[in-house]
């Protein structure tokens, strides 16, 4: 497969997965009770009143005259109006992704950071104390619940020892260099609990995969060659061992966003986790449908982005 | 949990490698391997305890009052997980919040499994569903699933219900990828060809031959779904979208954020935060204990 083809496809696959996401939306949001002209109105509109609500929002037409209307809508970048704010979704959502790329994509490269030497040391060292106590970290940080690991993260560092601030992006009335300080120290607690949460998965992961590489015959001729340890570790296994937890960043990137959810909920941080709780407490569907909707296209283009990484990676793309 | 095995011959047959050296059933083999690793014992006596918790709240807790007069009152001898901020002793909350937790979990993932296996399974012995099965899996799993579980329970009305069902629509692609892997293998055995040879009715093949071949998956899909129920339960409910009239874990740490008790009651936070850490990481530990234990022997670690 040349890499031309391979490149086409996972972008095929991309819009497909994205017109998934919307079609799936559009039936719930067609389907379930939450009537959208009941929603704006209130219990004491007469008939004729909802009738107009129903025409007006083209809720009286055929399913997929709907359908079709709003593919078109939502191709101009239309997610509609927020109930309570009366301003488009797509400016309230723009203002806060910023907030919310900056907080997954840190959390990603500390777990990268943080989890290739752990992996490397647990798979170096396989059945040791070490090997174990790596292991047993990596379990637990899988079983934690978000939310828990950021509120004793705020009572500790933030409240208790007042090292970091406790909620918000960024300092009120910080102007230049001392913004960006200030910035820095907002994200350090919100960042470390998302890397805690996704942690422990990628050092198993990558013990997991690099194990698998020690024992390749590659390896093993390194060996037999009398190649210094550390260097086949660093550069023949490892190399190997990389290319699988890429692909698992990829995978995660959806469980991660849903982290980052409760993570900004947790420290009122203001992306567009923090905007979906609000918009929750107030039943502001238009807001959590297009949050939802640019969530999933960001994860399915970051995914779609490693991938096509991958294949440039990954000499044996280009030759099968 | 473990299913009988087949006993026709013809399953007997591609079952007897698996047979230990005192001829018993794998599943039994499988015990007896279990029974020596000590995590995992341990982890499955706190899930027991959790479910008898369940079951014996009335006993061990007054439902909570819906306020009381001792108001944020820390840990100490008549309330031992101290009271919140309207005065309702905590421990209360936590026990009736075990019972709701785990009986979501359960629903939700049983739910889960059902599905997910049928769907798997079907799909591994019909090749033109299984093009169409692993296609829903791979876009569901690809998409960011906590927004949209929060768009569902919004739009459907905070109840129990909604939330089992929820989380029970979201996590049955998880189950049919881990079991429509095996399910894949185990269609192309010899002994499943044999037994089309036999009968045309491919229900029976599918409920006598297949799902006996992947029930090990299927009991570490259990527990991984059941976990991963309980956390997406709580996170529903911590940003308001539980159930309002029942405690849930996720419901003590909502009112907890809502309240602004939060910052100076550390008790309201820590104990549902390590109930869930509890049920969560024995549950994870059960399922890893009991993939070493079908290892044969000399393989494990």
């Amino acid at each position: 497969m040349s890499i031309a083809l391979f490149v086409a496809r996972r972008l095929g696959r991309g819009v497909v997965t994205i017109l998934f996401a919307v079609t799936v939306t559009f039936l719930l949001l067609r389907l379930l009770p939450g009537d959208p002209a009941l929603a704006v109105a209130s219990p004491n509109t007469t008939d004729e009143a909802r009738e107009a609500l129903l025409v007006q929002y083209g809720l009286d037409r055929p399913l997929i005259v709907q359908y079709v209307l709003y593919l078109g809508q939502l191709l101009q970048g239309d997610l509609g109006t927020s109930f309570t704010q009366s301003v488009p979704v797509v400016d309230v959502l723009l203002e806060r992704l910023p907030w919310t790329l900056l907080l997954t994509v840190t959390a990603l490269v500390l777990t990268v950071l943080i989890g290739i030497p752990l992996g490397v040391l647990a798979a170096s060292r396989e059945h040791t104390f070490l090997d174990r106590a790596v292991q047993v970290v990596g379990v637990t940080g899988q079983s934690l619940f978000v939310p828990s690991i950021g509120i004793l993260l705020l009572l500790v560092f933030g409240l208790g020892l007042g090292w970091f601030p406790i909620g918000g992006a960024a300092g009120d009335n910080v102007y230049g260099a001392a913004w960006y300080g200030s910035v820095v120290a907002h994200l350090v607690l919100p960042a470390v609990s998302l890397t805690l949460i996704q942690l422990g998965s990628y050092v198993l992961t990558m013990r997991g995969t690099l194990i698998d590489a020690l024992g390749a015959d590659h390896v093993t001729l390194a060996r037999a060659n009398g190649l210094p340890y550390r260097r086949i570790l660093w550069k023949h296994a490892l190399r190997n061992a990389l290319l699988p937890a890429t692909t698992l960043i990829g995978l995660q990137l959806g469980f991660v966003v849903g982290g980052a959810v409760l993570t900004e909920t947790v420290f009122a941080y203001p992306g567009i986790g923090r905007g979906i709780y609000e918009a929750v407490t107030q039943l502001d569907f238009p807001v959590l449908q297009g949050a939802f909707l640019l969530l999933a296209v960001t994860v399915v283009v970051v995914n779609m982005l490693t991938d096509i990484a991958y294949g440039f990676l990954d000499p044996r793309v280009k030759a099968s | 949990m473990t299913t009988p095995l087949p006993t026709t011959e013809l399953a007997h047959d591609a079952e007897e490698p698996v047979r230990d050296a005192r001829g018993a059933r794998p599943g039994r083999a499988t015990w007896r391997a279990f029974r020596k690793l000590p995590l995992g014992v341990a982890s499955l006596v706190v899930l027991a305890l959790l479910v008898l918790v369940t079951v014996a709240a009335p006993l061990l807790a007054p439902y909570p009052a819906s306020f009381g007069p001792d108001v944020l009152l820390p840990p100490g001898a008549g309330h031992p997980f101290g009271t919140d901020s309207l005065g309702r002793d905590v421990l209360s909350q936590v026990v009736w919040g075990t019972q709701q937790s785990v009986l979501v979990a359960v629903a939700a993932s049983a739910i889960a499994i059902v599905v997910g296996t049928l769907v798997a399974v079907v799909g591994a012995y019909v090749p033109r569903i299984d093009a169409v099965v692993s296609m829903v899996v791979d876009l569901t799993l690809s998409l960011p699933v906590l927004p949209l579980m929060i768009l569902v329970a919004a739009l459907a009305g905070p109840s129990t219900s909604t939330v089992i069902l929820v989380v029970a629509a979201f996590s049955w692609p998880e189950v049919t990828r881990l079991v429509r892997s095996q399910a894949l293998t185990v269609v192309k055995l010899p002994y499943v060809d044999a037994a089309r040879l036999m009968t045309r009715r491919h229900a029976w093949i599918i409920g006598r031959h297949v799902v006996p071949a992947v029930t090990p998956v299927i009991v570490v899909s259990v527990v991984v779904t059941a976990s991963r129920a309980v956390l997406s339960a709580a996170g529903l409910a911590f940003l308001g979208l539980g159930d309002p009239t029942t405690w849930s874990w996720g419901r003590i740490l909502y009112e907890a954020q809502t309240s602004g008790a939060m910052g100076s009651a550390w008790w309201l936070t820590l104990f549902p935060s390590l109930a869930i850490l509890l049920l969560v990481l024995s549950a994870t530990l059960v399922s890893i204990s009991y993939d070493d234990a079908r290892k044969p022997r000399g393989a494990g670690r």
